[in-house]
């Protein structure tokens, strides 16, 4: 009895953990969000501020300058045969014993492949097309395409007739022409 | 007697060579598994196929041969330090020759226009100056996580640091390099 008492208190102990590990864990999440809501770049205090301080201006501006040369050594692609190359210079200056194995013929001729995630993104991209596709499909059959036209008409009758109450009906139908009337 | 001896031979030609693929085959695993990663890695920092090509080669030769053809604890650890290191020392030698020669060419070294702040060629050689003049910890990280794109996790492996550690290095980095950049315009 003693031990089942002991084993019940360890899974309530246990339990006790893990509800806390949850609670600490969902507390820094709020914190973080917290933290990147009011004190992020895109906070309007930080822009306002930035608008107005020509100091933050130009280290913003650095940062943007060192941000754009990274993007740009990483845009530049070397040639495909490059890890052959590689991979070949390398191999000859290794042991015989490692020339030799199958597997330094097959490293000889290997080619770059992409990773999973841009592989899975590959396979994506297209599917959202198609999907996006299909969905403008729909939406031209379901009329909502017309009902915009409508809404667009109602709206440019509205302009024509605000600006003829403000300018005068000449100048509303020279702004719009007649075919709206 | 002869014929006996001409066998015994080629057994142990055949078992050395058995040997020496068996012990060192995870140098070839290494090879296959990290070389795409180093490549890219390696392109990023120095620019140039060749370069790439002797930096690569350097590294797995090193890993070949680390502590009398021991395998590492850590292999991705070690080949990505090692390339790292190679790379930048290579990179170092060029800015110095360049930098000699632009020194020996009169009216080369003043060249700074308006036109070069937006040229991509001059701010890719220029990031790549600074970052191999920043501080070893740091430069590390921004080798890592920008050129070799590893995740924070990765990183504080190799280099054995916390994930936030890598967070601040490379936030310093950056700041370090905007200066720097900003005063070589």
């Amino acid at each position: 009895m003693a031990w089942l008492k002991i084993k019940k208190e360890n899974t309530c102990s246990s339990k006790t953990k893990e509800s806390r590990s949850n609670q600490c864990r969902k507390n820094r999440q709020r914190f973080v969000s917290f933290l990147s809501s009011h004190f992020s770049v895109d906070s309007p205090w930080v822009q306002n501020h930035i608008a107005h301080c020509p100091k933050c201006q130009s280290r913003l501006a650095a940062i943007g300058r060192v941000n754009l040369a990274l993007s740009l050594i990483k845009s530049q692609s070397h040639n495909l045969d490059l890890l052959m190359r590689a991979n070949t210079q390398t191999i000859n200056v290794l042991k015989h014993g490692l020339r030799e194995a199958p597997k330094a013929q097959e490293l000889k001729s290997i080619k770059p492949e992409p990773k999973l995630a841009k592989r899975v993104f590959w396979c994506v991209q297209p599917s959202l097309n198609v999907a996006a596709c299909f969905l403008i499909l729909f939406l031209l059959k379901c009329g909502i395409f017309t009902s915009m036209d409508k809404l667009q008409t109602n709206g440019k009758k509205a302009y024509k007739q605000y600006y003829a109450s403000q300018l005068g009906e000449d100048m509303a139908e020279e702004l719009f022409p007649s075919d709206l009337s | 007697m002869f014929d006996k001896a001409v066998t015994y031979g080629s057994i142990w030609e055949f078992l050395d060579s058995q040997t020496v693929s068996g012990e060192q085959k995870w140098v070839l695993s290494a090879i296959q598994k990290h070389g795409q990663e180093l490549i890219t890695m390696l392109w990023r920092i120095l620019g140039n196929e060749q370069d790439v090509c002797d930096a690569y080669q350097d590294t797995f030769l090193q890993l070949a041969h680390f502590e009398g053809c021991r395998k590492p604890n850590n292999i991705k650890a070690y080949v990505f330090s090692t390339a790292n290191n190679i790379a930048i020392s290579m990179l170092r030698r060029k800015i110095a020759e360049r930098n000699r020669i632009a020194r020996s060419v009169p009216g080369k070294d003043d060249e700074h226009s308006p036109y070069k702040e937006l040229d991509s060629k001059f701010l890719q050689e220029n990031l790549r100056e600074c970052i191999a003049r920043l501080p070893e910890h740091m430069r590390s990280v921004i080798v890592l996580r920008d050129l070799a794109e590893l995740s924070y996790t990765q990183i504080s492996s190799i280099l054995k640091i916390s994930k936030g550690t890598a967070r601040v290095y490379r936030c310093k980095a950056i700041q370090l390099l905007a200066v720097w950049m900003s005063k070589e315009e």
